[in-house]
C-alpha cells in the first residue's frame, strides 16, 4: 500500500517537473525561431482536445503544406491547447501576439474570442465557430473588414431534423439537450424551435451547465419526448456516453450535431466534414500569407454536409435505418 | 519534579508591541508540592504555565520535568505527562461528544491511540465511580453530550479528565475564574480533594488571594515576569490577604490596583 | 417522475453519498472547510478512467481512493506544516489538481469509457442494471459501517475531538497535525472513490465534472442532518448518506418541472441556506409561541380594565 502511494506521489511529482522542463524547452525553441526571420510564424490555439477539433487541426496542417507552407521548412507552426481552461486561452494568445506571429489560427469559438481580444493587427483565421456574428467575432459575414475571418461549422437543425424524420418518421415531440451557456448551442436550438413550429412539433428543453448534470437532465426527458436533439455542444459531447446509456435503455433516438457524437453513440447527424473544414481554413490561411487581407475574405459556412449514423445504437433502440440513408451516409459507425 | 531554569519569553520581539512576559525566571517544585501563583494582570502567570505546557516555546532557559529536558518538546508530547485545566470551561472538553467519550479520551492518555475500541464497558463503570465522587449527578448522564453541561460541571469534568491518568504535574490556569462564586468554591474543593488523593505536584494560578493562601503548601507572587515573593511554611501560615497586598506594594514598588485582585 | 428517473437518481445519490461522507468528515468532524474536494473528485474519476482503459476497473477504484488520500495529505501538510489557512490550502491543492488531473488523463479533457470493462460488468454473478444499484449500495453500506466503527476507535475519538476542540486534544497528548492529516486523507479518499465510481457508472471522466462538488456535498450533509436528524453518530452518518440521495431527487424533480440548469445552482444555494437556517427558524417559532400568548394576555387584561373603567359600556 505504502509503496503504491509512494509510486503515485513520485509519478505526480515527476510529471510536474517534466511539464515545467518541457515548458522551458518550448520557450527556447520559439526564441531560436525568432532569430531566423525567413520562416512564417503561425500560432494555432485550440480550446480543448476534442476529436472533431483535432481533425480540423490535422487537416489544416496537411492542406497548408499542399499550399506551400510546410512546418519546419518555410513555416513554424506553434500549436497550443488550452486544455479546456478559458484563462489559458488568453495567455496563449498573448504569447502569440508578443512574439509577433504572422498568423493566428483559432479553433472553436472561445479560442477565436480570446485571439480577437488580444490583437487587431495580426491576421486571425478562425475555424469551427458556429455563430461568428452572435459571438462577436465579425460584424459582417460577407465582408468582415478587420483582421478576422474564418470558417463556420454551423449545422442546420432543419437538415438534421429532416434526416431524423427519414429515420424515425413519427416524431411529434423533440427534447433539446444542451448547455444554455454555450452561445453556439443557443443559435442552433433557436433554429430547431423555428423548424418545430413550422412543422407542428413540440420542443421540450433540458439544459445543463456541467457534464455531471447530463444524466439527470436526459432522464428527465424520458417519457416526454419521441427523440432527443443535441447541437455541437461541448458539455453534452463530453457526457455523450451517459446520454446514450439513458436513451438506449429508454429506446429513444438521439440526433446530434457532430460526427464525433455519433461515434460516441448518437444515432445520426447531418453534419460537418471536419477534414474539409480544416482544408477550407488552410486555403484561407494560405491566401492571407500570400498577401490578401483577411477583411476582404468572406466567412465561409460549410455547404457540403454529410450523413453519419451509428448502427449499434440503431440496433440497441430497435429501429432499422433505411437503406437509402445508409447509402448516402459518409460513415456508418458500429458493426 | 519540575525545574524551571532561568526562563525568558518575549512576545512580538522587535515590534512596537514587544513585551517581556517572563524574565530570567527560575522555580523548582518538589514531589507532590502544591504551589499557588498570584499576581496582577500581565504578571506572566499564564505565560509561565503555557511555557511549561509547550503552548509557547521559551526564548531562553530550560524546563526539566522529572529530570527530562522538555524545553524543545512540542505541546502534545509534553501533555502526556501533564494535566491541564483552563480558565475557559469550553477549552477542556469536546462539546459534541458524550461525557464518557471525553473521559475515555483522557483515560487513553499515554497509551497508543490505534484502532482499538475507543470505549469499553468496563471503562464506563470506572468513569461512573469517578464521576460519583464529584457529587454533581454526572454519573447518571454518561451518554449525554458535554455541550449540555454548565460551566461548573464542565470544569469539574475537565479536572477529572486531567487527573484520571495520574499526571506528573497538574497545571490549573485560573480554572475557577469564569464560574459563579458558589460553583467556583465547589470546584476548588474538588481540586483540593483530588490533588490530596493522588499526591499531585500542582501549580494553580489564581486571582483569588484568599484561595491562594488556603490551598496548597506554597504561594508565589509574580510581577512583570519575575517571582517577587515565595511564601512557605510558617511565614505563609501567618499570612493574611491584607498583609499580602501590603507586601506586594512594597516589593513591586507600586500600589496593587487590580480590581479583581482586591475584590477577592 | 418516471421509474427510470427515480432509479437513476437513486443510483447517483448512492454514489454521491460516498462523496458526501467525505465532506462530512472534513467539514463536520474536522471542522475544516476543505475545498480540495472539487479536485480530488475529478482525480478519482481520472485515475479510474485511465485504469479502465487499461482493463483494470477494480484496481482503478482502489488506486483512485489512494490518490485521493494523497491529495488530502497534501492539503493537510500545507495547513499544518506550512501554516497555510485550511481554506486556502484546499484551494491551492484544487488548483494544482487541475493540472495533475489533465496529466493523469493523458492531456485529454474528456475520456469516454464506452464498451470498456467496468466495476459494473466485470464481477461474476452481477451485471447489467442490477449491478448499478447493488454494487454501489453494498459499497455505501460498507463504508458507513466502517466509518462508524473507525470513529468509535480510540483514534476515531481524538479525530472527532480535533474538530470540536483541538486545544483539548493537544492537552491530552495527541498530535493534532497527525489527526488532521489522517482525517483529510480519508475525506478526500472517499471523495475520489465516489468520483471513480461516477466515472465508471456514467462511462466518462471529464476535467470539469468536479465543479461545485463541495457545495453539493455540503448541501447533502446539511439536508441529511436537518431532515433525518443528527442525534447519534451512526444516525448522523446514515442521515448524510440519505441527504445525498434526497439532494439528487430534488434535482431530478427540478428537471422534471423543466427548470433550466442555470437556475438549479440558485435552488441548490437556497436549499442549503434554508437547511442551515432551519434550527434558527424553529427556535424563533418556538419562542414566538409564549411571546404571543403573553401579548394576548396583556391585551385581554387591558380590555378588561378598560371595561371596568368605562363601567361596562364597552
Amino acid at each position: 500500500m505504502k509503496k503504491r502511494m509512494m509510486v503515485v506521489a513520485l509519478v505526480c511529482l515527476s510529471m510536474l517537473l517534466l511539464s515545467s522542463i518541457a515548458g522551458c524547452a518550448k520557450n527556447k525553441d520559439t526564441s531560436q525561431v525568432d532569430a531566423s526571420k525567413k520562416k512564417v510564424k503561425i500560432g494555432i490555439v485550440q480550446i480543448v482536445e476534442h476529436p472533431s477539433l483535432n481533425t480540423i487541426r490535422e487537416s489544416f496542417v496537411k492542406q497548408l503544406k499542399e499550399k506551400g507552407f510546410e512546418d519546419g521548412v518555410n513555416a513554424t507552426i506553434d500549436y497550443q491547447n488550452a486544455q479546456g481552461d478559458q484563462t489559458n486561452l488568453k495567455t496563449i494568445c498573448q504569447k502569440f501576439v508578443n512574439n509577433k506571429y504572422d498568423l493566428i489560427v483559432a479553433i472553436a469559438t472561445p479560442s477565436a474570442q480570446a485571439a480577437v481580444g488580444e490583437t487587431s493587427e495580426i491576421p486571425i483565421v478562425f475555424s469551427a465557430c458556429t455563430d461568428p456574428l452572435g459571438s462577436g467575432l465579425v460584424t459582417n459575414l460577407e465582408k468582415p473588414g478587420k483582421n478576422v475571418t474564418g470558417t463556420s461549422d454551423a449545422v442546420s437543425a432543419e437538415k438534421i431534423m429532416e434526416l431524423a424524420k427519414r429515420i424515425t418518421p413519427n416524431i411529434t415531440t423533440v427534447g433539446a439537450l444542451y448547455n444554455s451557456s454555450e452561445t453556439n448551442s443557443i443559435s442552433v436550438i433557436n433554429n430547431l424551435k423555428t423548424y418545430a413550429k413550422a412543422n407542428g412539433m413540440q420542443v421540450v428543453e433540458a439544459t445543463v451547465t456541467n457534464s455531471s448534470e447530463v444524466q439527470q437532465a436526459t432522464t428527465a426527458l424520458v417519457g416526454k419526448v419521441d427523440a432527443i436533439f443535441s447541437p455541437i455542444d461541448n458539455t453534452v459531447a463530453s457526457a455523450m456516453p451517459t446520454v446514450v446509456q439513458v436513451t438506449n435503455k429508454a429506446k429513444i433516438p438521439v440526433y446530434v450535431g457532430a460526427d464525433s457524437m455519433v461515434k460516441d453513440g448518437g444515432l445520426a447527424t447531418y453534419g460537418i466534414n471536419y477534414t474539409i473544414l480544416g482544408q477550407e481554413t488552410a486555403n484561407m490561411a494560405a491566401e492571407i500569407l500570400n498577401g490578401k487581407k483577411p477583411g476582404d475574405i468572406s466567412v465561409k459556412t460549410m455547404k457540403d454536409m454529410d450523413i453519419y449514423v451509428n448502427k449499434d445504437t440503431a440496433q440497441a433502440i430497435g429501429i432499422t435505418i433505411p437503406d437509402q440513408v445508409l447509402k448516402e451516409a459518409l460513415k456508418v459507425f458500429g458493426n | 519534579m519540575l525545574v524551571i531554569d532561568a526562563v525568558s519569553k518575549t512576545f512580538g520581539q522587535g515590534s512596537i508591541n514587544e513585551r517581556r512576559a517572563l524574565e530570567n525566571l527560575s522555580l523548582t517544585l518538589g514531589e507532590g508540592e502544591f504551589v499557588t501563583i498570584i499576581g496582577g494582570n500581565g504578571a506572566g502567570k499564564s505565560t509561565l504555565l503555557n511555557c511549561i505546557a509547550g503552548v509557547y516555546e521559551v526564548d531562553q532557559g530550560k524546563i526539566l520535568l522529572d529530570s527530562m529536558d522538555i524545553s524543545l518538546w512540542p505541546e502534545f508530547k509534553r501533555s502526556r505527562f501533564l494535566g491541564r485545566v483552563f480558565q475557559d470551561p469550553l477549552r477542556g472538553t469536546a462539546f459534541d461528544m458524550t461525557i464518557e467519550e471525553n473521559l475515555a479520551m483522557a483515560y487513553a492518555k499515554g497509551k497508543t491511540r490505534g484502532l482499538q475500541p475507543g470505549l469499553r464497558k468496563t471503562d464506563s463503570k470506572l468513569f461512573q465511580e469517578h464521576l460519583a465522587l464529584l457529587e454533581l449527578g454526572l454519573e447518571d448522564r454518561l451518554k449525554q453530550k458535554v455541550g449540555l453541561l454548565s460551566g461548573g460541571q464542565r470544569q469539574a469534568l475537565t479536572l477529572l479528565m486531567a487527573t484520571i491518568v495520574k499526571p506528573k504535574l497538574l497545571l490549573l490556569d485560573e480554572h475557577t475564574a469564569a464560574l459563579d462564586p458558589s460553583i467556583a468554591k465547589k470546584v476548588l474543593e474538588l481540586t483540593r480533594e483530588i490533588v490530596a488523593q493522588h499526591q499531585l505536584c500542582t501549580i494553580m494560578v489564581t486571582h483569588n488571594m484568599k484561595a491562594a493562601l488556603e490551598h496548597g503548601s506554597r504561594t508565589i507572587m509574580m510581577h512583570e515576569g519575575q517571582i517577587i515573593m515565595d511564601l512557605e511554611g510558617t511565614e505563609r501560615e501567618d499570612m493574611t490577604v491584607e498583609r499580602l497586598i501590603d507586601l506586594f506594594g512594597k516589593k513591586s514598588g507600586m500600589e496593587l490596583d487590580n480590581d479583581r485582585l482586591l475584590l477577592n | 417522475m418516471t421509474f427510470m428517473a427515480f432509479r437513476g437518481s437513486l443510483e447517483l445519490g448512492i454514489i454521491y453519498a460516498i462523496m458526501a461522507l467525505g465532506v462530512f468528515l472534513s467539514f463536520r468532524t474536522l471542522n475544516i472547510p476543505d475545498l480540495t474536494v472539487d479536485g480530488s473528485f475529478v482525480l478519482g474519476a481520472a485515475v479510474s478512467a485511465m485504469m479502465c482503459t487499461n482493463g483494470q476497473p477494480v484496481e482503478g477504484i482502489v488506486v483512485a481512493f489512494l490518490a485521493g488520500c494523497l491529495a488530502g495529505c497534501v492539503t493537510a501538510l500545507l495547513n499544518t506544516r506550512l501554516k497555510i489557512q485550511p481554506l486556502l490550502a484546499g484551494i491551492l491543492v484544487m488548483l494544482a489538481l487541475y493540472s495533475v488531473n489533465l496529466r493523469v488523463m493523458d492531456k485529454r479533457a474528456n475520456i469516454a469509457l464506452m464498451n470498456k470493462l467496468s466495476l459494473f460488468n466485470v464481477l461474476p454473478g452481477i451485471s447489467g442494471d442490477n449491478a448499478k444499484t447493488i454494487i454501489p449500495s453494498i459499497l455505501l453500506i460498507g463504508i458507513v459501517l466502517l466509518l462508524f466503527l473507525f470513529l468509535k476507535t480510540r483514534f476515531g475519538f481524538v479525530l472527532r475531538a480535533t474538530g470540536d476542540n483541538d486545544h483539548m486534544v493537544r492537552a491530552l497528548g495527541v498530535n493534532t497535525d497527525f489527526t488532521t492529516l489522517i482525517g483529510l486523507a480519508l475525506a478526500n479518499g472517499l471523495v475520489a472513490l465516489s468520483g471513480s465510481l461516477i466515472a465508471q457508472y456514467q462511462s466518462f471522466a471529464d476535467i470539469s465534472m468536479g465543479v461545485g462538488m463541495v457545495i453539493i456535498g455540503l448541501a447533502s450533509v446539511i439536508i441529511g442532518e436537518v431532515v433525518f436528524g443528527a442525534k447519534s453518530l451512526l444516525r448522523r452518518l446514515i442521515a448524510v448518506a440519505l441527504g445525498a440521495m434526497l439532494y439528487r431527487f430534488i434535482i431530478a424533480f427540478a428537471f422534471e418541472l423543466g427548470m433550466p440548469a442555470t437556475d438549479l445552482k440558485f435552488i441548490s444555494a437556497l436549499i442549503v441556506a434554508l437547511a442551515l437556517s432551519g434550527p434558527v427558524v424553529k427556535d424563533k417559532v418556538n419562542k414566538l409561541g409564549p411571546v404571543m400568548k403573553e401579548k394576548i394576555n396583556k391585551l385581554q387584561k387591558k380590555i378588561s380594565t378598560l371595561r371596568n373603567h368605562s363601567g361596562g359600556h364597552l
